[in-house]
């Protein structure tokens, strides 16, 4: 009796189950039936559009109606595609599209992607293979961009993304200030050493505390930035993907942070820090900080915040030593087709439309972006429509991409970060030299790369 | 149904009570189905699914090949964070469960008085359960400042020198358990429902006998709530176990805070999953996860008749 009790209930259940997964794949297959049948017909019919989605975080400000407006005109000017913009939220956008590529379902047609994964969504075959479209041009896509960027979207000789914006890393200085200091300010710091000099002469001191900082190396501006300056533009992992963590430079990058650090004095810094991360003024406005580093993208907020006559200045990281070259940093978004998305053909028309270089200059002129297209930037460097400032951007910012390192995640590590940050953060605290927190990063990302191999 | 009737053919009397319980049965199969189809679909199904993907090299998207113990293997034996996390978590549960617990009964007995306004006062210190999410941990963050914050002002009045809380490795954790303390309300509240049932006449007894308030309190009331104490303990364990949002938000984009000091073990989880998309390993993880709390919960239960009185309420 017990026994076909249990045999009954475990009936019941698995017919529940088997009933659930059917209904699930059943309505699954029919909304993909659906969909292709639609799409088929949307080919052939003359008269209906094809219509695409378009995914994007640029939910509010001057880059959502740019690329509205974008948009619009392509809408306009054929009558064969119909692209919708979709604004999904920075924190979800990628998870959602990854859930979407997954179960098959909902997948975006085009979607605004980090730039430094798009090897990584190749790999796992998340993203449409562009090189059959790029095969069939008649001019070569690849060299509107900047090679660096072009690298990134390119897995194993094949493209699976265009190159969309960039941006790279650079010295802010303010040039009242360094007039006050009695230093020439169309002269900013050209090597570390420069630096050091010129931000001494730039502090102004108080008792114990400091009415003005010269310039700390790790406002704004991250640690590896550092470390890719001194070492000649090599990142973490070199060109080859071997791990150059504890190079010799590297060492000698951190430790120069660390005289920094130790010069201004870790409380000092602290407690400003916690000053600048409460937002209520910005201290390079204010004239707090002479010198800052930081992501060119920055002038915007200048633009927005900073009072008219604000006089200051934009150039190339220093570099670690005369001849090393002002190597940078910079990152960016792609353009990509996710996989399974229903409407390759059409949506590659649209992302050739987005990378062209009217396209590229018309976002740049709106959101201050620096764009993936090389000529949009020089069309930015003399634009009719931006001021001196805007032209001073453009002008740094396309001479900049000649030393500006992109750091694409290595497909054997791609969570290597959190072992060299935690390393850093010990030598940073004191806890270890500069020496040993490198090895041990070193041993660490070399130990994970053999696990990924 | 058929194929059971003639299943057993001769046995009249027992076939008619049968079918009697039969039709409960189905009745309450049929109640309870709900639970059944959703414990089968959403937590039993992916449990399978995650125990098989813990096998394989599964990344969501192309690949699933099954690699054995591989995962474990490299777990336990090359991947490092592992063992960093598994000591963030273990540091955060060992100190936050018998803070938490002893935290929330303290309240409780305290809230238990009867005073004027003691409703106001429960509501006080209730309200932190209800307010959670990312606005209590961006609050928190400013308490935390190490120069401007609340905590360290306060701190300083009493002539301390307040600790940089979440940039100081050493006090990540400590500031977590801290912020953990002052929402303790939801336990408190289950003490306090449970103190109010226990029996006056003990008391009045107690006190006959002579008994102080602190002894009463000793030997009335805590072994009237142990089994309220047992089951917040097992459940808080549970969620304890489980951290990741405090230490995501409240670490710079997600870093896991200064030298990885709240690299708690479901972070390095995400990480793996979401980040190297390395699900396979991640789902691996889970198990190990798993089994960690499956035994640490089995152990509580065994312990239980030790110290947990189940004394009948109202009849003692």
């Amino acid at each position: 009796m017990g026994k076909s009790k249990g045999r009954k209930l475990l009936s019941i259940v698995l017919m529940s189950l088997i009933a659930f997964v059917l209904v699930a794949c059943g309505t699954n297959g029919d909304t993909t039936d659906d969909a292709s049948n639609g799409g088929t017909d949307e080919g052939t019919t003359s008269g209906e559009k094809t219509e695409l989605e378009f995914w994007s975080f640029w939910g509010g400000g001057s880059r959502r109606e740019t690329i509205e407006s974008i948009i619009e005109d392509f809408n306009d000017s054929q009558d064969e595609i119909e692209v919708t913009h979709v604004y999904q939220p920075w924190g979800d956008i990628w998870t959602k599209a990854l859930a979407a590529v997954a179960s098959g379902n909902d997948i975006p047609d085009i979607i605004v992607q980090d730039i430094n994964t798009v090897r990584q969504r190749a790999d796992a075959n998340q993203a449409t293979n562009l090189q059959e479209y790029l095969d069939q041009e008649d001019e070569n896509l690849e060299g509107l961009f900047y090679p660096q960027l072009w690298d990134t979207v390119v897995h194993e000789d094949e493209a699976y993304g265009l190159p969309f914006n960039t941006d790279t890393h650079v010295l802010f200085y303010n040039k009242d200030l360094f007039e006050e200091a009695g230093l020439d300010p169309d002269t900013p710091p050209k090597t570390w050493d420069e630096l050091e000099e010129m931000a001494r002469q730039l502090d102004v001191q108080e008792g114990d505390s400091f009415e003005q900082f010269g310039f700390y190396p790790l406002w704004n501006l991250g640690l590896d930035v550092w470390t890719i300056n001194a070492d000649e533009g090599t990142s973490w992992f070199d060109d080859n993907g071997d791990v150059k963590i504890n190079t010799p430079e590297k060492v000698s990058a951190l430790e120069w942070v660390l005289d920094w650090q130790d010069y201004y004095g870790q409380d000092t810094i602290n407690s400003y820090e916690a000053e600048f991360d409460s937002g209520l003024a910005d201290p390079f406005i204010s004239g707090l900080i002479a010198m800052r580093g930081q992501n060119i993208n920055y002038y915007t907020d200048l633009r927005e915040n900073a009072p008219e006559d604000f006089n200051f200045g934009v150039a190339p990281l220093p570099e670690y030593e005369e001849g090393s070259g002002p190597w940078t940093w910079g990152g960016g978004f792609a353009l990509e087709i996710p996989y399974g998305a229903e409407n390759p053909d059409a949506s590659y028309e649209f992302m050739k439309y987005l990378v062209s270089t009217e396209v590229q200059t018309t976002f740049g002129l709106n959101s201050f972006d620096i764009m993936a297209n090389q000529e949009a930037n020089e069309a930015l460097e003399d634009h009719p429509d931006l001021d001196e400032n805007g032209h001073m951007i453009y002008k740094l910012a396309h001479q900049n991409l000649d030393y500006t390192v992109i750091t694409p995640v290595p497909l054997t590590a791609p969570d290597y970060l959190q072992l060299v940050n935690g390393q850093l953060d010990e030598a940073l605290l004191g806890n270890k030299t500069p020496q040993e927190a490198l090895d041990a990063a070193q041993e660490s990302v070399e130990n994970l790369v053999e696990q990924n191999e | 149904m058929a194929t059971k009737q003639e299943a057993l053919p001769n046995k009249k009397p027992k076939r008619k009570w049968n079918k009697r319980k039969k039709r409960e049965a189905m009745w309450g199969l049929f109640f309870v189905s709900p639970f059944i189809i959703g414990f089968a679909v959403f937590l039993l199904g992916p449990m399978l699914f995650s125990l098989y993907g813990s096998f394989t090299n599964y990344n969501l998207t192309s690949k699933m090949d099954f690699l054995g113990l591989a995962n474990f293997k490299r777990m336990f034996t090359q991947d490092e964070l592992f063992w960093t996390s598994l000591y963030n978590t273990a540091y955060y549960v060992i100190f936050n469960i018998p803070l938490t617990t002893l935290g929330s009964i303290f309240l409780a007995v305290l809230l238990n008085r009867r005073i004027r306004g003691i409703s106001i006062f429960r509501t006080i210190f209730y309200l932190p359960a209800i307010l959670s999410g990312v606005a209590v941990y961006v609050l928190w963050m400013q308490l935390l400042s190490p120069s401007t914050g609340l905590v360290n002002t306060i701190l300083a009045f009493i002539g301390i020198k307040g600790p940089a809380w979440l940039f100081d490795p050493n006090w990540t954790k400590p500031a977590l358990i801290l912020m953990r303390l002052w929402s303790v309300g939801g336990s408190m509240l289950l003490y306090l429902a449970t103190l109010q049932n226990v029996p006056k006449q003990l008391y009045e007894s107690a006190e006959i006998d002579g008994a102080n308030s602190f002894q009463q309190f000793l030997n009335i009331t805590l072994p009237m709530i142990t089994p309220i104490i047992f089951y917040d303990i097992v459940t808080s364990t549970i969620g304890a176990f489980q951290i990741f949002q405090e230490a995501y938000v409240m670490t710079e984009s997600g870093t896991a805070g200064p030298a990885n000091s709240l690299l708690f073990y479901n972070f390095h989880m995400w990480n793996k999953a979401f980040v190297a998309f390395d699900m396979g390993y991640a789902m691996a993880m889970s198990m190990i996860l798993f089994i960690i709390v499956l035994v640490l919960t089995f152990i509580n239960l065994k312990v239980a008749p030790r110290w947990v009185h189940y004394g009948g309420g109202n009849s003692a």
